[in-house]
């Protein structure tokens, strides 16, 4: 007993005493990131943490941000959410009480958005999430709570509209395969909605759950012969999916994928398979955006991820950066040096109200009203297509690069 | 009708390739009484290897299935005597300590799976990708029906050794009564290291299998579990015959889910009968378990 | 025993204080421990007195959670009655679902237990009702201290019932009957259908409520976080690790676990070596201390740690 009692008294004594911090003076801006480092979206999560850093390293390259004349340079400090809402809200907890961040950049996921939220409301502390795009968080309507990517249940769109079009002869019926989870069914969900806009016949919707084997949905999809089959999901889904129905030689007009157009990992997985297939993204390097920003078009911001990272960007990473120069210009506005006084955190909430810019990620300005509330809603998704093994912009008609391919010819002739 | 038969088909198939997983496993409780909480993890090691492999030596994923076949029986006989430790007598409970141990041993490998090739999905191509046959209106992919009937050339050869060798003899007393086999002259340690080596080796072996037919990934495991535990239920736990006609019902119940009802109660569906069986005839569906 | 007293009362006295005398962080953390505590002894009851290994003991969390969080929402009841639903509503579950189990044993009724859970939480991420796979949101309530005392009131009662009902009454004496040798227990006349249904019972109504709390504690709930099978592997490895069938094991276990995991998560921002780390500690606990670090700090268990490695080395030796 006397053992136990000592050890428990001093596992107690060393985590209890020791974190008493005085307020620190200092001259950078110290901005927390949640995000997923470890756990099952910590794929996604390195993705958000690459765009951040980018930002940071632009940011501190040209000397960081320009208070009232001096400039003051970004330090990201990180907690990582393990893919948890619960762990989410102590990350937030710890930066915002221990840290004593300025603001924070927000989270991949939108289960560790809606945990963090309410945390950041508590504090008073301003945060941008720069990818997780669940229209449920907007809906809560979250004062400190902003977003640069829209909400998932618009984005899709774009991919339906194209098909509707662009192409001919014009689709007449469409399947659509959805996983059940949160972010893949509101894909489905706005696949769904789209296609019934337009006039395309929904002949079968259906929701699996992750991780089963597809095939026998796809098989009863086949039979109903679709012009399009779509699909809501993250790409490891449209990988296996896709795959099956090369297996079971089922052949519609064109392939609508929703999530991971330009992460290796899809094309690793689909190789040559992933010829004509449709999918959608908020931002690509070919776009053509001038801004005045850090990053004066895509390409220079895909260039400068190449070369820190050597991977493909994606519009994720794209989305996280702009949060950064969000806060930037918004702290610009407000004038103020850090550390900030809540007075200025206010203030700089204010100031991301009012904001409206355009950068080489395309506009940001948030709306302040209605059911996607402090979101980059105004954002257009572009329809993409891989066409000679290169991601390619096949839409909007104004600003594509390509015009679709379409029909996808069967298998047996590729 | 095309349909239901296509469906059939599917079912089939899907069942074929997850007979291995379950011989192996059944063959491991019905010797050993250890219920291996591990055996997802087991095909997920496996399907990295196969992946390792190609990538590393290249040729085809189907020409290591042998190697891999050797390596983790190899592993399997290492890590045995540990788990004969836990399981052996005068520990509170042994059957819960082993399963414990097992789980233990998942985590294990999970995490250690994780750190090591961390989240991305990798595929491993063979030259079976994407050939199918085409049987009137039915079409079946190549590589289902080679998972297939690989599935039960393992499992017949299996059984041939198991029924008609003097050693599988020796192993199926040591099933029935571990100590009378002891009596007799069985070295009842040597056959339980070289039952389980044989589980772990035919079931990373299945790994690759699986691994070159969907997809590999760190977290994949605990599918592969769930679905040797349905079969080896339905079968009866020990019972390795039963184990073809249980991973066939396993495939045709999803199959015809998904087809007939609606692909969200798929799992669900798969659970409730898992847990029925259990219910109602806990000997599995033969009544010949353990 | 003077001692021991003081010890107790000192401890007790510093569970009050908490909130009061650290920073909100650690404020959370520890009402993560506590909650945690509480549901590693909620599994110790059914597994650690009664011998049955239920690997879905989680989905009472999840279903306390859930319950609570579809009366706040659907139903507009106040919190406190969300909270006394999901216990009884969780404890008339297990009485279903043990009914017909807990003919099973062993590996049967592990099995069997895990499906059902696994099947609860397909059920969940199905229906409409719940949100499904979008998960249900409660309406946000920051009160930190009034969540700890909460979490600390539940995991109290918790521990004062299993001391109560299981360690001092014949109710306790029962359950170890059954554990050690169930047939003989029914021989001397133990209702042993009946005693292990009111176990299981229990041990289902304080997870159930202790999941209600942290469903309005953290507004957000969805299948995959309260109904997966991580929950109940973790209640299993701070209960065993902190010494399965004692009182203050799990208690034990679940502050080393949290610990350790939010300590590792500091410093190390990693997550999936984690998951080796624990792993590697099951497998040494079942070998080497099988009684736990309780077993190990009060010198008593089965085998020393030293017995436990030359009977390895024995068996390795072959």
């Amino acid at each position: 007993m006397k053992k136990l009692t000592i050890f428990a008294l001093i596992t107690f004594v060393i985590f209890v005493v020791g974190y008493a911090q005085a307020q620190e003076k200092r001259d950078f801006f110290k901005i927390g990131v949640v995000t997923s480092l470890s756990g099952e979206l910590a794929f996604g999560g390195s993705v958000t943490k690459r765009g951040y850093d980018m930002w940071e390293d632009a940011i501190n390259s040209a000397g960081g941000i320009d208070i009232g004349g001096k400039k003051y340079k970004v330090k990201l400090v990180y907690a990582d959410d393990q893919s948890t809402p619960a762990t989410a809200a102590v990350g937030g907890e710890r930066l915002i009480t221990q840290e004593k961040v300025d603001c924070i950049l927000g989270p991949y996921a939108s289960g560790t958005t809606l945990a963090l939220a309410p945390i950041c409301e508590k504090y008073k502390m301003p945060h941008i999430t720069g990818s997780a795009e669940s229209p449920l968080i907007w809906l809560r309507k979250f004062k400190y709570t902003f977003g640069t990517i829209p909400p998932v249940n618009l984005g899709p769109r774009s991919a339906i509209q194209t098909l509707a079009r662009d192409v001919t002869p014009k689709p007449q019926t469409i399947a659509i395969l959805g996983i059940d989870d949160a972010f893949s069914k509101f894909a489905a969900e706005a696949e769904k909605a789209e296609a019934e806009k337009q006039g395309i016949k929904v002949v079968k919707y259906e929701i699996v759950p992750e991780g089963s084997d597809y095939t026998p949905s796809v098989t009863a999809i086949k039979p109903l012969n679709p012009d399009i089959f779509a699909m809501g999901n993250h790409e490891k889904a449209a990988i296996e999916m896709i795959k099956i129905a090369k297996e079971l030689k089922f052949n519609p007009k064109a392939y609508v994928q929703h999530y991971g157009m330009s992460t290796p990992d899809f094309r690793k997985g689909l190789e040559k398979d992933i010829e004509y297939v449709f999918g959608i993204s908020y931002w690509t390097e070919n776009m053509k955006i001038q801004s005045p920003g850090l990053f004066k078009n895509p390409k220079e911001f895909a260039n400068a991820i190449r070369k820190k990272f050597n991977v493909e960007p994606d519009y994720t990473e794209a989305g996280c950066a702009a949060a950064g120069l969000a806060f930037q210009e918004a702290l610009r506005k407000v004038n103020a040096p850090p550390p900030l006084t809540d007075a200025q955190k206010d203030a700089l909430i204010d100031a991301l109200e009012k904001l409206d810019i355009q950068t080489f990620y395309g506009r940001i300005k948030f709306a302040t009203e209605g059911e996607f509330y402090h979101c980059n809603a105004g954002l257009e998704s572009i329809t993409l297509q891989y066409q000679g093994g290169k991601l390619t912009e096949v839409g909007p008609p104004k600003t594509r690069v390509a015009a679709p391919k379409y029909p996808t010819p069967t298998w047996d002739k590729r | 009708m095309e349909l239901l038969l296509q469906t059939v088909i599917d079912g089939l198939l899907m069942g074929g390739l997850i007979i291995i997983i379950g011989v192996g496993f059944s063959l491991c409780f019905g010797v050993m009484h250890i219920v291996d909480f591990a055996v997802g993890e087991w095909v997920m090691l496996g399907a990295y290897a196969g992946y390792m492999m190609v990538r590393h030596f290249g040729h085809d994923a189907m020409f290591y299935l042998p190697v891999i076949f050797v390596i983790f029986s190899a592993l399997g006989w290492v890590i045995y005597p540990v788990i004969l430790q836990v399981v052996s007598g005068k520990r509170f409970n042994p059957a819960i300590m082993g399963l414990i141990f097992t789980f233990g041993l998942s985590i294990t490998m999970k995490g250690g799976a994780l750190t090591v090739w961390g989240y991305h999905i990798q595929s491993v191509p063979t030259w079976l990708t994407g050939k199918t046959l085409y049987l009137g209106p039915l079409t079946i992919p190549g590589l289902r029906v080679s998972g297939f009937f690989f599935g039960i050339l393992v499992t017949l050869l299996l059984l041939a050794f198991l029924y008609k060798s003097r050693y599988g003899n020796v192993i199926r007393a040591t099933a029935m009564d571990r100590d009378t086999a002891n009596l007799l002259g069985a070295d009842v340690r040597k056959v339980g290291a070289f039952v389980y080596s044989l589980y772990a080796g035919i079931t990373a072996m299945s790994g690759a299998l699986i691994g070159a037919l969907f997809s590999v990934h760190s977290v994949m495991g605990a599918k592969y579990t769930m679905l040797a535990f349905f079969v080896v239920v339905l079968a009866g736990m020990g019972y390795v015959p039963g184990v073809i006609p249980a991973a066939i019902i396993l495939g045709l119940l999803q199959s015809f889910v998904s087809v007939y009802i609606g692909g969200r109660f798929n799992l669900a569906a798969l659970f409730l009968v898992m847990y029925g069986v259990l219910l109602i005839t806990p000997k599995g569906i033969f009544r010949r378990g353990w | 025993m003077a001692w021991k007293l003081t010890v107790f009362i000192l401890l007790l006295v510093i569970c009050f204080i908490f909130p009061w005398i650290v920073s909100p962080l650690w404020l959370r953390i520890g009402t993560e421990v506590v909650m945690w505590a509480g549901l590693a002894q909620s599994f110790n009851i059914i597994c650690g007195y009664t011998g049955r290994l239920d690997f879905g003991h989680g989905a009472f969390f999840g279903i306390g959670a859930y319950v609570t969080g579809m009366a706040m929402t659907l139903l507009g009841w106040p919190f406190g009655l969300g909270l006394l639903v999901s216990g009884i509503v969780s404890a008339l579950l297990a009485l279903a679902i043990g009914y017909p189990t807990l003919r099973l044993r062993g590996a049967y009724f592990a099995i069997a237990t895990w499906a059902m859970g696994e099947l609860i939480r397909q059920i969940a991420t199905i229906l409409d009702i719940t949100g499904g796979a979008f998960g249900l949101q409660l309406p946000a309530v920051l009160n930190l201290p009034y969540f700890y005392y909460m979490m600390l009131l539940v995991t109290g009662l918790t521990y004062l019932t299993t001391y109560l009902l299981v360690e001092k009454a014949r109710f306790g004496y029962k359950l170890l009957a059954i554990r050690e040798d169930e047939d003989a227990a029914e021989m001397v006349g133990v209702n042993t259908a009946s005693t292990k249904n009111w176990a299981f019972a229990l041990s289902a109504f304080f997870p159930g409520v202790l999941g209600g709390i942290y469903a309005y504690w953290v507004t957000f709930i969805h299948p995959d976080s309260v109904l997966g099978g991580q929950i109940t592997d973790v209640m299993c490895v701070m209960a065993f690790l902190g010494g399965i069938g004692s009182l203050w094991g799990p208690f034990l276990g679940a502050i080393v676990v949290q610990l350790i995991q939010r300590v590792l998560w500091v410093v190390w921002g990693e997550g999936t070596f984690y998951l080796v780390i624990i792993g590697v500690t099951i497998c040494a606990v079942i070998l080497f201390i099988p009684n736990g670090l309780v077993g190990l700090l009060e010198g008593t268990g089965l085998f020393s740690p030293k017995e436990s490695v030359n009977e390895l080395k024995k068996k390795i030796k072959w």
